[in-house]
């Protein structure tokens, strides 16, 4: 081999290796597939073959759009639009061809991450019954439950708060897919990185949370309707789920 | 569908291999991307502009009113801009929820801005199309109207035993008592029956043959105040949230405080009790009689009580089922409501084979658990309210279960107390207030009147100014719900018209009612009129489908399960030409009764003058006076001294109508509803919290109708003084075991019900995206070991089969229900996993309702 091209070569490789850097950095808060272990040795293993994506029964895989480098074409989901159903024989897994995916032994090992609930969003923290993302939950009372208390002022109402567990939850996602809430934004999200995960969800645990505040457009007087203990309304000039 | 996807799938999947491999980034963009969801969001009401910082923003208009959806009957409050509701929240000034609601409620605006409301009336003129997407076209009012009433008068006229209404507990109460009294006494007709039969009739039941009132005597409140719930073949935390919300505040506040939960599978009710006991169905019987021998066989029961307020009958028993259309005359049928007068004596002898050690072996439930259940009741301090629905209402000996209920709490005393009490929960938000308080019922005139007891048709007549002896032609019940529809199906109904329902959905044994089994194909030949607000799969049978107003797009009022009535004012007009039911029930009324005189004046003219000016065909005022109105002539059924004729027949014959006692309209718009009787005091009306006990009247207490007509000071301060010599009854009810009995080609128990997110058929929540995104399809709910045994994967497809129908549908192990081995479940919500093809019809012999909850059946891997 000459000289000029072992220099090319590696530069080639110097190039490469920034380019899955690059993509590591940018993609690695994207959801990967059930046994898909860190951003590197996922990205390291993917050929992009797409036999995942056909494997699922529910369409919930696709590929990634708009990464760049080494990641693009490799599998994705968007949970809101089509959550992962922890398939009982994880027919994903079992059809990649490189161990990108690795095997589980049970679909509760499954961890494409965590789910975080935003509490100043979530109407089940203000005490409307709502608690959609727990009943929806494959592992319920597993990876998520239900704290009970007292609402703040009020006898008769309790708030059914859902709390993820953060050792079970497999990051499924259909408790973002279920979600009600969606204005300003969906008030439940997957978290890959499970580390950040749990730090948000201290964070959110240590809230203040604002006491529910009334729409602009309340056409009562505000503050004796929140004196008088109401839940208060839903915007219906903000789009709904 | 799946496969359009799914190759869509594989070729963006290519697509993207390829351009990494080395094509462009650019040809990425565009196919790459999730596939999309149809959601639908582009509903009108989803988006209602409100248009920011215009200068001259109109007006806010906010009224009181009350949720469509359940019997919880929580008060909301809407708010209107531009004539569309532009939020909905909870009413702090309602008692019976105090400014909360569930998600149903969060998005309840919504549900009238759906984007296949139905607003213009509708023709099949070809019977062949029905069951299919095809055949309906759009006409006028007049178009519409003339058939349907030309259709009827005829069906009338040839043979009136073969027209029927079936109504609904959604139908206002002022809507259902104008429809009652245009069918009862315009057509003399009883065969109208509500849905509320298929949901209801067991509780009703129950509570005539014990108190000869209906409806709970205690309320709400009692949610504050027991130190025992026990909640019997009831999901709360699903069915009805709000109040479930309130049971866990009160056992938040104190520890002590327990909730045993008595069931045949765990559910979200099961999962915040203390103890789960699981039974095998229908010994749900043998477990009330079980705690009823161990109070009397130790001594423990309450003396007191039984001294000074109970009777004691023996009721019919070995009664059958009704397997056969002929059941109701059968000489088991027949006899199947008759009850003897017993000793209290009589009563522990037949209940002492209950013992722990036989219940526990039957019931499947420990002897441990059935002891503690027993201890709970013998223990004199304890207070316990017992909370049922569906599963004891839906049950084959659905009558029995309710007098065992009401057994226990009487033999106990755990009675009248706040905080002591046996409560049956509805399902509808008028369950009580129209099906039952109006009596839309084949069987019933308003206010808890019987069509076969003379001074009630006496009472009726004098209020609806008929002759005397008018009422006699209805003196027999006519066709309850499910000989309604078996007679349908038999080609025996000529003319069916029903408002507030879906029947083609929620009635059991659709194979046979839709005409499925090619056997029963009557459902062809019935010309079927339909007051509907969405398409729906009854709609796809109707001949005509009136397109009607929705919730408050008219006023009207419901009444909830502890008897609170609330009014829902108008707040928006009705959508495109839809059109409120009574104007529709007056357009009808009038062609139908032409020429028909009553005491000889015109017919319609003597019925419905009082609201309808015939010279300019309209209403005599606007929704609310028209409303007030018709309340004010409802209102004289429990205040009989507002007409001379009808206080002296409740006077002589010793009717106590006054027990039910309802105030002014108006007063119900004021106080955000009353829960009645409404007693006036000092110019005041107010409420009855705690029926049958005394007390001051401020505090809730039924310090006026017992002065009126009770005793005082009896034990636990009660006085029942509507039931029949003061004493309500306990009625001995055996153990008999359900209509249908697992076996080895039909080894599962297949039980139905609802879930949170949806409401009944599911025909207004699933318009609602949010909603329908939550909770998407309906499940088959199984045990894992009973899909190990069948080799079913969770979410795989199966074919549930029974005797009577099947259906497919997807089972899931998730546990949200969490059926035992040999028991599934399933909600009835979805139209396109319609289970109540393979729903069993055999009902309870007394209340005519059916046992939605123990079908059994077999599972098919697909």
């Amino acid at each position: 081999m000459k000289t000029s091209e072992i220099v090319a070569v590696g530069a080639g490789a110097v190039v490469g290796a920034q380019l899955v850097m690059a993509a590591v950095r940018t993609s690695n808060s994207v959801l990967r597939p059930p046994g898909a272990k860190d951003e590197g040795d996922f990205l390291s293993k993917c050929i992009k073959c797409g036999k995942c994506i056909e494997a699922c029964p529910y369409g919930a895989l696709h590929v990634t759009g708009d990464m760049i480098g080494s990641a693009v074409g490799t599998p994705t989901l968007d949970v809101r639009n089509q959550a992962c159903r922890l398939c009982e024989d994880l027919p994903c897994i079992a059809a990649c061809p490189t161990g990108a995916l690795c095997e589980l032994d049970n679909r509760r090992d499954v961890r494409m991450g965590l789910a975080v609930i935003n509490r100043d969003l979530c109407i089940a923290v203000k005490a409307l019954r709502c608690e959609v993302c727990y009943r929806a939950c494959p592992l319920i009372d597993e990876a998520i439950h239900i704290e009970y208390k007292m609402r703040e002022g009020d006898a008769i109402h309790s708030v059914f708060e859902p709390v993820i567990d953060e050792d079970k939850c497999t990051g499924c996602g259909l408790c973002v897919e279920r979600c009600v809430v969606d204005n300003p934004e969906i008030a439940i999200r997957i978290v890959r990185d499970r580390d950040e995960a749990k730090r948000l969800i201290a964070a959110e645990k240590d809230k203040v949370l604002e006491a529910y505040r009334l729409a602009e457009t309340w056409g009562s007087n505000p503050d004796e309707y929140e004196r008088k203990g109401g839940s208060g309304p839903r915007d219906m000039s903000k789009p709904q789920a | 569908m799946e496969i359009t996807r799914r190759s869509f799938v594989k070729s963006a999947a290519i697509a993207a291999a390829m351009a990494a491999a080395g094509g462009s980034l650019a040809a990425l963009s565009g196919c790459a991307q999730a596939p999309e969801k149809e959601t639908g969001t582009e509903g009108a009401g989803t988006r209602t502009g409100t248009t920011a910082n215009v200068p001259d923003e109109p007006e806010v208009v906010v009224t009181s009113s009350v949720c469509r959806y359940c019997g919880c009957g929580c008060g909301v409050l809407v708010s209107v801009k531009d004539g569309k509701i532009i939020q909905v929240a909870g009413d702090p000034e309602n008692r019976s929820n105090r400014g909360l609601n569930c998600i149903k409620g969060y998005y309840l605006g919504d549900l009238l801005y759906g984007k296949d409301r139905l607003t213009k009336p509708l023709i099949r003129e070809d019977a062949s199309t029905k069951g299919t997407d095809e055949g309906l076209r759009e006409a006028t009012w007049d178009e519409a109207l003339d058939l349907v009433a030309s259709k009827l008068r005829e069906a009338w006229k040839a043979d009136k035993s073969r027209i029927a209404f079936w109504g609904s507990g959604q139908q206002p109460i002022t809507e259902g008592y104008l429809t009652s009294k245009f069918w009862k006494a315009g057509l003399l007709s009883n065969n109208i029956d509500p849905n509320a039969r298929m949901c209801m009739a067991s509780a009703v039941v129950g509570f005539m043959n014990v108190f000869q009132t209906d409806e709970p005597a205690g309320c709400y409140d009692d949610l504050d105040n027991a130190d025992l719930f026990i909640t019997w073949g009831a999901n709360m935390a699903e069915a009805h949230p709000m109040l479930y919300s309130r049971l866990t505040a009160h056992k938040l506040q104190d520890e002590s405080v327990r909730h045993i939960d008595i069931t045949t599978m765990k559910t979200r009710t099961s999962a915040s009790a203390d103890t789960v006991m699981i039974f095998k169905p229908g010994t749900d019987l043998a477990i009330a009689n079980c705690v009823a021998n161990y109070l009397i066989e130790n001594d423990k029961y309450d003396h007191q009580f039984v001294e000074d307020h109970l009777q004691f009958k023996m009721g019919a028993e070995n009664i059958g089922n009704a397997y056969e259309d002929t059941y109701d005359k059968s000489e088991d049928g027949a006899r199947s409501g008759d009850t003897t007068p017993s000793t209290f004596e009589e009563y522990a002898e037949r209940l002492s084979e209950y013992t722990i050690d036989y219940v526990s072996e039957l019931s499947g439930v420990s002897k441990e658990d059935l002891t503690m259940l027993c201890e709970a009741f013998a223990d004199p301090e304890l207070k316990i309210m017992s909370l049922w629905t569906m599963g004891v209402n839906q049950h084959n000996r659905g009558t029995w279960m309710n007098h065992n209920l009401h057994n226990l709490h009487l033999i106990s005393g755990k009675y009248g107390k706040p905080g002591c009490t046996a409560f049956s929960l509805t399902g509808q938000p008028s369950a009580c207030g129209t099906a039952r308080e109006v009596g839309t019922f084949s069987h019933r005139l308003p206010a808890d009147l019987v069509v076969n007891n003379e001074s009630h048709r006496r009472f009726t007549e004098a209020i609806w100014d008929l002759p005397e002896g008018y009422l006699d032609e209805i003196a027999s019940p006519g066709f309850h719900t499910i000989k309604i529809f078996r007679e349908m199906s038999k080609g025996n109904i000529d003319f069916l018209w029903s408002a507030h329902n879906n029947w083609a959905q929620s009635l059991p044994n659709l194979t046979r009612f839709l005409g499925r089994d090619g056997e029963h194909m009557g459902i062809f030949d019935t010309f079927i009129t339909v007051n509907e607000v969405y398409p729906t799969i009854t709609t796809k049978y109707a001949d005509v489908v009136f397109p009607v107003a929705l919730w408050v797009e008219r006023e009207g009022q419901y009444g909830n399960a502890e008897r609170r009535t609330t009014v829902f004012q108008k707040a928006v007009e009705p959508m495109g030409d839809a059109k409120w039911d009574v104007w529709v029930l007056m357009q009808v009324a009038k062609r139908v009764l032409k020429d028909e005189t009553i005491d000889g004046e015109d017919a319609f003219e003597h019925l419905f003058g009082f609201i309808w000016d015939t010279k300019e065909d309209t209403f005599k005022g606007n929704d609310r006076e028209i409303n007030r109105a018709i309340w004010e002539e409802y209102r004289i059924f429990s205040n009989p001294q507002m007409k001379e004729a009808a206080a002296a027949i409740n006077e002589s014959a010793g009717l106590h109508m006054e027990a039910k006692q309802l105030a002014p309209y108006d007063e119900y718009i004021e106080q955000h509803g009353i829960t009645w009787p409404v007693r006036e005091v000092d110019g005041k009306w107010l409420a009855t919290k705690w029926r049958f006990t005394d007390g001051p009247q401020e505090e809730g207490y039924d310090e006026v109708g017992i002065e009126m007509y009770g005793k005082h000071g009896l034990a636990n301060n009660m006085s029942f003084y509507k039931s029949a010599g003061q004493k309500p009854s306990v009625v001995f009810r055996p153990y008999e075991p359900p209509a249908e009995i697992p076996d080895e080609e039909y080894p599962f128990y297949f039980c139905t019900g609802r879930l949170l997110e949806h409401w009944h058929t599911g025909s207004m929540t699933r318009r609602v995206d949010a909603l329908n995104r939550a909770l998407p399809e309906a499940l088959l709910y199984m045990n894992e070991a009973d899909c190990k045994s069948l080799d079913i994967k969770d979410g795989e497809k199966v074919r549930l089969v029974t005797r009577h129908g099947s259906v497919e549908i997807k089972a899931t192990t998730s546990a949200r229900v969490a059926p035992p081995q040999g028991i599934v479940y399933a909600p009835f919500f979805a139209e396109e996993t319609l289970i109540n093809l393979a729903v069993e019809d055999y009902y309870c012999p007394l209340s005519k309702e059916t046992d939605y909850k123990k079908t059994c059946a077999k599972i098919e891997k697909l």
